[in-house]
C-alpha cells in the first residue's frame, strides 16, 4: 500500500522520534512510505487563531507535496482534522488520516511485535477524539470504544490506566498556551495530578502537542513521569 | 410611544426570511415507558402517603376553596388539591387553574397534599393529554420548592412550599 | 476592563478556590451524564430539539405572528423592542402607569443584557431580584457568574457574611438551610407586598400564544400571582412552534442543567388572572443580525441550560465573570461578540476548541466550530493586536517557503535555550521541550 507520511511542523523540529516510529511502523506492517521532503506544515496555528485567510501558501504547499496519494497519514489529530475540515482541496480533505486511525480503518491491524512492559495513564486528545471519532465520548449517550486502547492492548507488558476526567481538555490549544498561559497551565497541571494519582510512568497520547505541554509541566514539576506518543509504544520491541 | 414599537414590530419583522424547506421533524417516537412514578417522587422530594396516613399526618389541613384570595392563603399551612395526573417520568403532576383555589395556592401554602388519581408514563403522553381547549393558566409541579444556590447544598423550602405529600388514590 | 486572559489570571492566583470552583461545577456536569444516561433515547431528543428549533428559526417571523395574535386572542398585550433602550422604556411605561415603586423580578438573563435594574433605579424604581442566587449577587452589587447558578463562584461564608450586612443574620452563620430560610422569609414581604412582578421566559407556544415560566424555587409564580401587572420579557428566539413540542424541551432542560429530572415547577401562562394585566416584550437586540448570518444562526437555538458553562474547562478555572457580560462561558462567547465586536473580542479564544460543549448542547448547537468562526470574522474585523497580524504573516511566509521553513527550524532549535527565560509566557510554568540536534527531514535525508 502507498502511503505518504506528514510529518506536522512541531514534530519535525521537536519530536522527530515520533515521525520515526510511524515511519517504521508503517513499513514493518507492509506500507510503501513515502515522505514528501518539502512539507512545511498543515496550517492550523493561523487558521485557530483567527487567520484562515492567511494560509493559502500554506495549503498549496501541502497539496504539492502530497499530490497524488490516496492514503495521508500523520501522527497528529489536530493536524489531521484542520486538514480534513479546512484545507481547499476536496481530495486532501478524504485522503488525510490520522496514524491511529489508519492503522484500525485501513490497515486494521489485529497484532503487533511489540512490547512495553510498563504502566501509562491515556490521555485522550480532544480532536482526535471529539474530531476524528478516535474513541467514544465521555458527553454522549453512546457505546464506549477506544481505537487507542485497542491498540494499546497489542502491547505486550502494557498496564492502562486512565484518569478520572477521562476526556478532559489538557490546556494546550494552540496559541490558547500563551493568549491564556494561566488557564492552559491550570489544565495540565489538573490532568497530571489524575495520572500521578494513577502512579504511571508514563502519559501516552495520539497528539505531540498535549504531551508537549504536559511535559513541560511535569519537568518542572522535577517529576518522573515521562510522555510518549502512542506510536512510540506501537513501535516499541 | 405607540407608533415607535409599531414600528419596532415591522422592523423586526422585515429581517426576518421564510425558509420552507427546513421541516419540523414531526411527533417524538420511541420514548421509553419503563418509570415507576413513586420512585420519581421520592427522586424531587415528594413523599407518598396512603389516605389514612394522610388523616393521621395533617388532619387539620385546607381543602381548596374558590373563595379564597390570593393574601388569605398566605395564612394557610396545609393545602389539599387535587391533581389532574401525574408524570412517571419525573414525579411531575400537572394542575390546572380550575383545580386551584388561585394560582398562588401551591406556592404560598406552608405544606402542599395533592392528590392524584390518572399517571401516564412521559411528558410526550402528558402533552397528548392537554390537548384539549386551552385553559387558563396551569403548571407541572415536582416536589416541594427547592434551591442550591448556597454553595450547591440543596435545601428543600425555598420561597414555593416547604413539603409536598402525594397521596394516589387509584 | 480586564480581557478574560487578565482577569482569569487573577481568578486562578487563589488556586484552592479555583479548585473547588472546578469540581463544584464538574459535579454538576456529572449530574446531568448520569440523567441523560438514564434515557437511551437521549441523543434522539436531543436530535429532535435541533430540528424543531432549527425549523422554527427559519420559519421564525411566520411564528411570532401566529404567537403573537393567540396571545392577544388570550388577553395578553404583546410588545416589540428592537433594542435594549427600547426593552427598558416598555418596561417602565408599562410600570409607570401606577404606582409601584418596588418590584419583584425572577430570573431573566434579557433583563440583565439590557441591565433593566440600572435603568429602573435611575427611574426611582427598585426591583427585588427574587431568585436566592440573584438575590445575593444583588446585594453584593456584582453580576451572577453563571446564567443558572447566579452564586455559583460564592462559599456560604460569602454568603453568610452577606446575609449577615443585609439581612441581619447572625455573624458567622453559614448554614444553608438557614440561610435560606432568611431568605424565604425577607422575600415573602416582597411577594406579599409587590404590585407588578418581572418574569422571563423559558418558552413562547406559537400555536396557543401560551408561554412557560421553569423555576425550581417558586419565586417566579410566587410574584406573578399577585401582581396586578405580570410583565415577561422575552428573546424572539424563544418560540417554538407547538404545545407537544414543549414535551422534549422540558425532558432535556432541567436534566442538561442540573440534572434534575425536572424543574419544581414549570408554569404555563395562558390567560392573565381575572383582573391582572399581563404583558409580553418581545426583543430582537440583535438577534435578528445573528439569524441572518449562516455561520451564527444555530445559536439562537438556546435555551439557557449552562450545560456548556459546565462542562467548560475554561469556564470552571476562570469563573463567570472574565467573561465581562452577561452570558458567560461557551454560549456567551458567540453570542457576545454579535453585540459588541471590539469589547467582546477576546471570548472567542478563551477556549481551546475542545469541542466538549457541543456535545452536551442540548440542542446540538456546534459551539465549538462557531467560536472558530467568529476568530476569523474578528480577526478580519482588524481586531487583532499589530504584534499578533505580524506574527501571523510571518509564520504564515515561513511556512508556505520550505527552504526558510527547514533554517528558520534549525535556528530555532540551536538557539531555543535563549527562549528559557521569563520573557517567554511559556516558560513561565512549564520548561521548553528540548532540542533535537537533527529535525526528523534532516534525519531522513541521511537514511
Amino acid at each position: 500500500m502507498r502511503v505518504a507520511l506528514f510529518v506536522p511542523c512541531y514534530i519535525d523540529q521537536f519530536y522527530p522520534q515520533v515521525a520515526v516510529a510511524s515511519l517504521e511502523l508503517l513499513e514493518k506492517l507492509g506500507c510503501e512510505v513515502t515522505v514528501p521532503s518539502a512539507q512545511t506544515c498543515c496550517g492550523q496555528p493561523m487558521a485557530n487563531s483567527g487567520f484562515a485567510s492567511s494560509t493559502a501558501g500554506c495549503d498549496t504547499n501541502f497539496a504539492q507535496n502530497f499530490e497524488g496519494f490516496d492514503y495521508i497519514v500523520g501522527p497528529s489529530g489536530s493536524c489531521i482534522l484542520h486538514l480534513k475540515e479546512h484545507h481547499p482541496s476536496e481530495k486532501i480533505r478524504t485522503s488525510v488520516y490520522e496514524i491511529c486511525e489508519f492503522l484500525t480503518d485501513v490497515l486494521k491491524v489485529s497484532s503487533l511485535h511489540a512490547s512495553f512492559p510498563h504502566r501509562v495513564g491515556l490521555h485522550q486528545s480532544c480532536h482526535g477524539q471529539r474530531g476524528l471519532r478516535l474513541s467514544s465520548m465521555s458527553e454522549r449517550n453512546e457505546k464506549p470504544f477506544s481505537k487507542l486502547e485497542d491498540l494499546l492492548r497489542l502491547v505486550e507488558g502494557i498496564q492502562i490506566t486512565k484518569p478520572e476526567r477521562s476526556d478532559e481538555c489538557c490546556g494546550f490549544g494552540g496559541t490558547f498556551c500563551i493568549t491564556e498561559e494561566a488557564v492552559s497551565v491550570k489544565m495540565g497541571q489538573d490532568r497530571i495530578k489524575e495520572h500521578t494519582a494513577n502512579e504511571v510512568e508514563y502519559v501516552v497520547g495520539a497528539d505531540s502537542s498535549c504531551l508537549m505541554h504536559l511535559e513541560g509541566i511535569l519537568r518542572r514539576q522535577g517529576s518522573s513521569v515521562q510522555v510518549k506518543h502512542i506510536i512510540e509504544i506501537l513501535n516499541h520491541e | 410611544m405607540v407608533q415607535k414599537t409599531m414600528s419596532a414590530r415591522n422592523q423586526i419583522l422585515a429581517k426576518m426570511e421564510s425558509c420552507e424547506d427546513v421541516k419540523h421533524p414531526g411527533a417524538f417516537l420511541g420514548a421509553s415507558e419503563d418509570f415507576d412514578f413513586r420512585a420519581s417522587l421520592e427522586v424531587v422530594g415528594a413523599r407518598v402517603l396512603t389516605v389514612e396516613e394522610l388523616e393521621i399526618e395533617f388532619p387539620g389541613r385546607r381543602r381548596y376553596d374558590k373563595t379564597m384570595d390570593g393574601l388569605s392563603l398566605a395564612e394557610v399551612e396545609v393545602l389539599e388539591i387535587d391533581g389532574e395526573f401525574g408524570v412517571a417520568e419525573n414525579g411531575a403532576i400537572w394542575l390546572t387553574e380550575e383545580a386551584l383555589p388561585h394560582r398562588v395556592a401551591p406556592f404560598i401554602c406552608q405544606h402542599l397534599v395533592i392528590n392524584v388519581s390518572k399517571i401516564l408514563p412521559h411528558m410526550h403522553a402528558a402533552y397528548a393529554a392537554l390537548n384539549k381547549p386551552n385553559g387558563s393558566f396551569g403548571l407541572f409541579l415536582a416536589g416541594p420548592s427547592k434551591t442550591a444556590d448556597i454553595e450547591q447544598s440543596l435545601v428543600i423550602g425555598a420561597h414555593g412550599a416547604r413539603s409536598l405529600t402525594v397521596v394516589i388514590r387509584t | 476592563m480586564s480581557s478574560h486572559a487578565e482577569a482569569s489570571e487573577k481568578f486562578i492566583a487563589d488556586a484552592a478556590r479555583t479548585d473547588w470552583h472546578d469540581e463544584t461545577l464538574w459535579f454538576v456536569r456529572a449530574k446531568r451524564d448520569k440523567a441523560s444516561k438514564v434515557l437511551p433515547e437521549w441523543e434522539a431528543l436531543r436530535e429532535h430539539a435541533s430540528q424543531i428549533k432549527d425549523h422554527t428559526l427559519a420559519n421564525l417571523g411566520e411564528y411570532l405572528q401566529a404567537f403573537e395574535a393567540k396571545a392577544q386572542a388570550n388577553g395578553i398585550q404583546v410588545h416589540w423592542a428592537s433594542d435594549a433602550a427600547e426593552h427598558n422604556a416598555i418596561v417602565h411605561g408599562i410600570i409607570a402607569s401606577q404606582e409601584s415603586k418596588v418590584l419583584v423580578k425572577s430570573k431573566s438573563m434579557l433583563t440583565e443584557e439590557c441591565h433593566l435594574n440600572d435603568y429602573l433605579a435611575k427611574k426611582g424604581i427598585e426591583v427585588v431580584d427574587t431568585d436566592l442566587g440573584e438575590r445575593i449577587v444583588q446585594f453584593r452589587k456584582e453580576p451572577p457568574s453563571h446564567i443558572v447558578l447566579p452564586a455559583i463562584h460564592l462559599k456560604k461564608e460569602d454568603v453568610g457574611e452577606t446575609f449577615h450586612q443585609h439581612l441581619g443574620t447572625p455573624k458567622g452563620n453559614k448554614d444553608p438551610q438557614f440561610l435560606t430560610e432568611a431568605a424565604r422569609q425577607h422575600l415573602r414581604g416582597h411577594f406579599l407586598a409587590s404590585e407588578v412582578a418581572i418574569t422571563g421566559v423559558n418558552f413562547a407556544v406559537a400555536e396557543t400564544g401560551e408561554f412557560v415560566v421553569c423555576t425550581n424555587e417558586g419565586n417566579a409564580d410566587m410574584g406573578a400571582h399577585l401582581a396586578k401587572i405580570h410583565i415577561a420579557c422575552m428573546g424572539i428566539e424563544k418560540i417554538i412552534p407547538k404545545r407537544e413540542d414543549l414535551a422534549i424541551f422540558l425532558r432535556l432542560l432541567a436534566r442538561s442543567a442540573t440534572g434534575q429530572l425536572i424543574t419544581t415547577y414549570s408554569s404555563h401562562f395562558h390567560q392573565p388572572r381575572e383582573g391582572q394585566q399581563m404583558h409580553i416584550v418581545l426583543l430582537d437586540n440583535g438577534r435578528t443580525r445573528q439569524l441572518a448570518d449562516p455561520k451564527y444562526k444555530n445559536s439562537l437555538k438556546c435555551i439557557r441550560c449552562a450545560a456548556c458553562f459546565n462542562t467548560c474547562p475554561v469556564y470552571r478555572r476562570s469563573g463567570g465573570h472574565s467573561y465581562h457580560q452577561p452570558v458567560a462561558g461557551p454560549i456567551g462567547s458567540i453570542l457576545a461578540p454579535n453585540i459588541d465586536k471590539k469589547a467582546n473580542a477576546d471570548l472567542p479564544f478563551a477556549s481551546t476548541l475542545c469541542g466538549s460543549c457541543s456535545n452536551v448542547c442540548p440542542v446540538k448547537i456546534n459551539i465549538h466550530e462557531q467560536l472558530w468562526f467568529w476568530r476569523q470574522d474578528l480577526m478580519a474585523a482588524g481586531l487583532a493586536p499589530a504584534s499578533k497580524k505580524i506574527g501571523m504573516q510571518f509564520m504564515a511566509f515561513v511556512l508556505a517557503h520550505p527552504v526558510i521553513y527547514r533554517l528558520g527550524g534549525s535556528l530555532l532549535r540551536r538557539f531555543a535555550s535563549l527562549l528559557n527565560n521569563r520573557l517567554n509566557p511559556w516558560y513561565k510554568q512549564r520548561e521548553m521541550p528540548v532540542a533535537p540536534k537533527e529535525s526528523f527531514q534532516e534525519w531522513y535525508k541521511k537514511r
